[in-house]
């Protein structure tokens, strides 16, 4: 080994432009004769944490990623914020996502006065209005129920909403990233309810936090019966105060934006509230001039994540196996297949799902394609779920809802590959082009 | 899911709470799949699956069977006082319950906006700058640009979505400012500012109560909010009020025409092959889209190189100070006669009053989060005006 040069910084750019020039010296097979390349520094010289000591045990109490991993970030664009980031949004880089979970540092994160920070020893959940037994509890109270552990995304309803005029993100991280995953943990709602007793003309509850903009919504006592959850546990430690901490609500498959975060009031009711995020915003608008309110679920979506203008094509040699991958999700059910396009939607094939395939689930896609240099591809990806729906085209989707309504978006999406390899977010439609989309 | 718990029959008898515990029950029931769209005969609430418990599970999830009916009530908690009900309890509802008493006129409420809300929202309500409108004009005219949709006409200009023409209820407009605004002073006004700033919304809306147009000394109180009857209140659906609300709501979501879906169990097909028209096309993005990412994109893993960069003062002032420092809230840019006071103490006194935040409005450091060091570089730049 090479002690003299072990600390040098290894340019592994020179090193691929050699391996790469001897690849193509023998192109047309993928096994490369052990001569014919340059010796590669990352194996010949002694890398530097070979030699030197590692941080002791007790350096990070709380671990972070690697430092190399400085890019995988949250992002967010000032054209989706309300003035200074505090009622505003940074998404996931879902191109960076591995199997079904995020990890809770890049959970995206909105908010409509600012992340509030909740002392936790003065965090009350008050639950009253018609009910038998009107509650205050205290966090240590509320933990005390019995606890479930489920695994769902959370999506705002406005993920891929900037393109219903047409596309406008090359970017799969703020095309589809206005959503998350985790394995969430806390109790049943119906579980405290049931020792409180909900009286029979109760039909509505407002849930509400305690930040700044007391961010309130108006849930329908079905889903309070059904899967409801009140959770403090996100991927097996506490909520991050991003995702509400201490507590928030979470309605599996619903609107990120109805899982009230920073909980601190549940009331029942005969009629619902007409909150400011259930009126102003979070409705759509049909060319009718009517507006759906209350449009509960997210619906079934899925989206290619490799590749991805982020992660394109353009390293690919002719003949290489690649896999076609991405997430598919439903807020109204489990997965029960996608299927995958090369032309843009107008034919298709099977592809596979793979890993757990869970209720209101992220789940994950894949089918293995051979790749030939300088072909052209329109990738689109198409779900479905076990309530019956599936993705629908631009145009059926169009056709009932117009373009001006902003939220629940799910027609299927299509990247186009270009000769070089490169990644561009397009849209396959009949519409006539948008002015100024 | 829970069984059947003899005084949960008793109290929580809403055909929902029934439907979903009696399917709780029925785990030997023939059905192989542990899925359902219906909840004892009804569609569920938002067109799409639930999963009942069978077999002890709850689809791929198992249950503990000890938490259900004959379990014993877990009585956390306590109940709470009439005063802390009070306290919490301020939502306000469109029959009025919650609205307080008071009363203002919209050239009062016009004072409170100038001081309060038009450094964010703009004169006249105008928004910009990521802060919305909360008046593009006339609410009755701008109610009939809901239907302008930019699919059918290009050319049109867009429905106008402002609490004018869009909301359905003005209580919202009351309990949110109430409880929601201003930013970054939120729950700091008083009943009586609320109406005026509710009176002033309304003029500038040019809205009408009862026929009579809210102009500049209208006084709005609580009867006179009561009647005011928003342009677009019949603009929504599926129907949410009154006893049958929730049925209405479970059939407008079963219907998938509704609301663009469409599925494979009420005639749609999973087509296969030429599922496209042949007049669609590739529409690419235009003009690149929008890139204005923060941090920009990258997949970089090497890295950067260690520089200690300065702080860009100008660009916090922008984004942090400008919205009170320059609008007169707080001394002014470079503004001497304005600093002296302040100044009077020594420098070391406003560094410090500037990190810690004053009773005057100032928020502490601003409401940024630089370090110490950095906002002292700002607060020279924001006295200097360089
Ligand atoms: C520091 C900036 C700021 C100030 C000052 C401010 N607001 Fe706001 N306001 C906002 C932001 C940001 C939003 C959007 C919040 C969201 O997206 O949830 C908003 C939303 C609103 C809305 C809802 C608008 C809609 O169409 O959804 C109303 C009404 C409102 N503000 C009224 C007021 C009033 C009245 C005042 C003065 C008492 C005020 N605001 C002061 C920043 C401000
Ligand atoms: C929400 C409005 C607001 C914002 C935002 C704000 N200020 Fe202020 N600031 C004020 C007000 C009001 C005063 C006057 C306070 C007083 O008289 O007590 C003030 C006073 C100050 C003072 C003098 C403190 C003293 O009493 O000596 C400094 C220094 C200052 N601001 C710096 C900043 C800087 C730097 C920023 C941006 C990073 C900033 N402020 C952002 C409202 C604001």
């Amino acid at each position: 080994m090479d002690n003299k040069k072990s600390n040098q910084e290894i340019d592994r750019r020179d090193f691929f432009k050699k391996a790469a020039a001897s690849v193509t010296a023998i192109a047309g097979t993928s096994l490369i004769s052990s001569n014919a390349r340059a010796d590669d520094p990352a194996i010949m010289h002694h890398v530097p944490w070979g030699q030197k000591w590692g941080d002791p045990v007790t350096k990070n109490r709380y671990g972070m990623p690697s430092k190399y991993e400085h890019n995988v970030l949250r992002r967010n664009t000032k054209l989706l914020a309300s003035g200074n980031f505090r009622a505003s949004i940074a998404v996931t880089p879902i191109q960076e996502s591995m199997g079904i979970i995020t990890p809770n540092g890049l959970f995206f994160s909105r908010s409509h006065g600012g992340v509030a920070h909740v002392d936790p020893a003065e965090y009350r959940l008050m639950i009253h209005g018609l009910i038998e037994k009107p509650i205050v509890l205290t966090l240590e109270q509320l933990k005390r129920y019995p606890s479930v552990t489920r695994t769902h995304f959370i999506e705002c309803p406005a993920n891929g909403g900037q393109e219903w005029r047409g596309p406008q993100f090359n970017s799969v991280q703020f095309a589809k990233g206005f959503m998350s995953s985790a394995e969430w943990t806390g109790t049943y709602l119906k579980t405290i309810l049931a020792d409180l007793g909900v009286k029979k003309e109760a039909l509505w509850m407002l849930a509400e936090g305690s930040d700044s903009s007391e961010m309130g919504r108006t849930i329908p006592i079905d889903k309070v019966w059904d899967d409801a959850m009140i959770v403090w546990g996100q991927n097996g430690e506490a909520l991050r105060p991003e995702q509400g901490y201490p507590v928030r609500i979470l309605l599996p498959g619903w609107e990120g934006n109805l899982c009230v975060k920073w909980l601190k009031r549940l009331e029942f009711s005969t009629e619902p509230w007409y909150c400011k995020e259930e009126t102003s915003k979070y409705t759509d608008l049909k060319p009718t001039g009517k507006a759906i309110q209350h449009f509960y679920a997210n619906e079934v979506n899925s989206t290619v994540t490799s590749p991805s203008p982020e992660i394109d094509w353009t390293s690919l040699r002719d003949g290489d196996i690649v896999e076609i991958q991405g997430l598919a999700w439903s807020g109204m059910g489990t997965i029960t297949g996608v299927d995958l396009s090369f032309d843009g939607g107008r034919n298709y094939i099977k592809a596979d799902l793979k890993g757990l395939v869970l209720p209101k689930s992220w789940t994950r896609w894949s089918y293995m394609h051979t790749y030939k240099k300088g072909e052209k591809l329109l990738l689109t990806s198409r779900a479905m779920d076990d309530a019956g729906y599936i993705q629908p085209t631009i145009d059926q989707e169009v056709g009932v809802m117009g373009v001006e309504a902003v939220y629940h978006r799910n027609a299927v999406e299509t990247w186009e590959v270009t000769e070089t390899g490169k990644i561009n977010h397009v849209e396959i439609r009949t519409m006539k082009e948008v002015k100024d989309a | 899911m829970l069984k059947f718990n003899k005084k949960l029959i008793l109290s929580a008898s809403t055909a929902a709470a029934l439907a979903v515990l009696t399917a709780g029950c029925m785990g030997g029931s023939a059905s192989t799949s542990n899925t359902t769209t219906e909840v004892n005969g009804k569609a569920t609430i938002d067109g799409g699956s639930t999963y009942p418990v069978m077999n002890g599970k709850t689809g791929p999830y198992y249950v503990n069977p000890q938490v259900a009916a004959d379990a014993p009530k877990i009585n956390n908690g306590r109940v709470p006082t009439a005063n802390e009900l009070a306290a919490w309890n301020t939502d306000i509802m469109p029959d009025g319950t919650g609205l307080p008493e008071g009363s203002g006129t919209a050239d009062e409420g016009s004072d409170i906006y100038d001081a309060k809300c038009v450094a964010c929202h703009g004169d006249f309500g105008s928004g910009g700058g990521g802060y919305p409108s909360l008046s593009k004009g006339n609410a009755y005219d701008l109610q009939k640009t809901l239907t302008n949709n930019r699919w059918k006409d290009p050319e049109a200009d867009g429905p106008v979505r402002e609490f004018g023409s869009y909301w359905p209820q003005a209580s919202t407009l009351f309990w949110y400012i109430k409880d929601g605004m201003p930013h970054p002073f939120t729950k700091s006004l008083t009943d009586d500012e609320v109406y005026s700033l509710v009176a002033y919304i309304l003029n500038i809306n040019e809205m009408k109560i009862d026929g009579v147009d809210v102009d500049d000394d209208y006084v709005l109180n609580r009867e006179k909010f009561l009647k005011i009857k928003m342009p677009n209140r019949d603009g929504f659906e599926p129907n949410i009020d009154g006893p049958d609300a929730l049925n209405d709501v479970r059939a407008y979501y079963a219907n998938p025409t509704n609301f663009g879906a469409q599925n494979l169990k009420k005639g749609a097909v999973r087509c296969m092959t030429n599922c496209q028209k042949e007049t669609a096309r590739t529409i690419y993005i235009k003009n690149g889209g929008i890139k204005d990412f923060l941090p920009p994109m990258s997949d970089v893993r090497s890295l950067p190189k260690e520089k200690k960069v300065a702080v860009d003062a100008a660009a916090v002032y922008k984004n942090t100070c400008e919205m009170c420092h320059g609008n007169g809230v707080g001394p002014g840019l470079g503004a001497k006669s304005d600093w002296a006071p302040y100044l009077a103490d020594g420098i070391d006194s406003v560094y410090k009053k500037g990190i810690h935040g004053t009773d005057g409005g100032m928020p502490a450091k601003g409401g940024s989060s630089l370090s110490d060091a950095d906002f002292k570089t700002v607060v020279d730049y924001l006295i200097n005006g360089k």
